[in-house]
């Protein structure tokens, strides 16, 4: 009976593990940690996380995943609720249009993909708030965010993928 | 036996449904979001502050290790420099001594100048000081939360770092505040500049630079001038530091706040005991007022 407590609770953690993990790192990128580069402007982990797990379990990382972890990311922001979701709404729908092309391909171009898809969720947001605050905001501080993000991929999907092959185990 | 039956094809065809517009009805609802947020400040402002008071607990859990790495990779970089930082700090506290003495008989002075003008003293000040927990510098906003536990501090209080505002308390939960810094887009600050007393807006921009606006054209603001808050609206007070001009365009007047807002480990939160900032119950009854 323990037993079988444990392997459901032990399931039910494997099947979270995508959101939890990127919620943590969420969560993790808006500490004030001032050193490095993370001074001013922060990447968009979530974004970074959403597409990892959308392309490599998106068994396990579904539409209400990926909801779940904009909300969280709105809850946190200052910027317009709901507007966090709606970007990653976007990269839903990106991502499963363009999934054809990067399942089961190398790194080079699953980065070169999320080169693509990040530029068109950020400035979809971008558009949706400065229609939201009927003004542009400043795309300097977009492209360098972008650029922080697109930088900041390798590193934050090595940690992802240490988390999908260390702590995930395969149901086969 | 039947009936039960078309239940469960009914529960099923909606599920289905749902399914199948699942993507399409989260969309709605993030652009309803957005829509509740511009139009119901105060029942997104209640969601939210009860949502941060959730969410803030966790990242307050790893503040604690992430800052023990970033304080040892300080103070590693920090002994290089510190020989140098030394003779800088040993001339600076000489020239501070210099400063003191002038300061002080300044001091003396004023108070005899504002006795005898019967001068209204501004109000007094009680502060408390907050821990940084989150910080948020990105396209789209510039805030932070702090933890300030339940010691009563207000929506509309001042935050500032020890060279000068930061910004102010936006939400406030049961135990952490949002603050809003004077570089998002939606702060505006009525300020004067401290040498020529031309007053402006001081407007975030969602860049580290927020802009002066709403000065005359001929105002003759050069790079290098103080900006202040003019007290004009009843938020801030007059004569608090804000930041210096760094450009001076056709169009745009850039100033760079004196704190660095992004290295703000705490904060003081200042009560002046001014009730400028409309509160939620006033602006329910205004919104009110323009529905009618």
């Amino acid at each position: 009976m323990s037993d079988n407590l444990d392997e459901e609770i032990n399931s039910l953690f494997q099947r979270r593990l995508p959101l939890l993990s990127s919620i943590f790192l969420v969560l993790l990128s808006y500490l004030p940690l001032n050193f490095l580069f993370i001074d001013s402007i922060h990447p968009a982990i979530g974004v970074i996380c959403g597409y990892f797990w959308l392309i490599h379990r998106p068994d396990l990382f579904n539409l209400w995943s990926i909801c779940c972890l904009g909300l969280v990311d709105d809850v946190i922001s200052a910027a317009p609720m709901g507007s966090s979701m709606f970007a990653m709404l976007v990269l839903y729908v990106l991502t499963n249009v363009a999934s054809k092309f990067l399942t089961a391909k190398p790194f080079v171009v699953l980065w070169y993909g999320f080169v693509v898809l990040c530029l068109g969720t950020m400035l979809l947001r971008w558009l949706i708030v400065s229609v939201y605050y009927s003004q542009f905001l400043p795309l300097g501080m977009l492209f360098f965010s972008y650029l922080i993000t697109v930088f900041c991929y390798p590193l934050v999907s090595l940690l992802l993928a240490f988390v999908q092959n260390a702590l995930m185990q395969d149901d086969e | 036996m039947k009936r039960r039956r078309s239940l469960f094809l009914h529960l099923s065809h909606i599920r289905l449904l749902a399914k199948k517009f699942a993507l399409v009805i989260l969309f709605l609802f993030a652009f309803v979001l957005m829509l509740v947020n511009k139009t119901d400040t105060i029942l997104i402002e209640k969601t939210s502050n009860v949502a941060t008071d959730v969410v803030s607990p966790l990242i307050d859990l790893l503040v604690v290790p992430a800052k023990l790495i970033a304080h040892t990779y300080d103070y590693f970089k920090d002994l290089k420099e510190i020989h140098a930082d030394n003779i800088r700090l040993k001339e600076e506290n000489r020239k501070l001594n210099l400063l003191y003495d002038k300061f002080k008989s300044l001091e003396i002075e004023n108070r005899l100048l504002a006795n005898l003008l019967n001068y209204v003293t501004p109000p007094k000040s009680d502060f408390v000081t907050a821990r940084v927990i989150a910080d948020e510098s990105d396209a789209f906003s510039h805030s932070m939360i702090a933890y300030v536990g339940d010691i009563g501090v207000r929506k509309g209080q001042i935050a500032m770092s020890d060279k000068g505002v930061v910004g102010r308390v936006d939400r406030v939960g049961y135990a952490y505040a949002r603050i809003l810094l004077i570089t998002d887009i939606n702060s505006k600050i009525p300020v004067v500049v401290e040498s020529s007393r031309v007053r402006g807006i001081l407007s975030g921009d969602n860049t580290s630079l927020p802009q002066l606006v709403f000065t005359p054209l001929d105002a003759g603001i050069n790079i290098g001038d103080r900006i202040v808050t003019s007290g004009v609206a009843g938020v801030f007070p007059a004569g608090l530091p804000i930041g210096k001009v760094v450009s001076v365009g056709k169009n745009k007047i850039a100033v760079k706040p004196f704190s660095s807002l992004e290295q703000l480990e705490y904060i003081k939160l200042v009560n002046y005991g001014l009730d400028g900032l409309l509160k939620d119950d006033e602006l329910k009854q205004k919104s009110g007022d323009v529905d009618e």
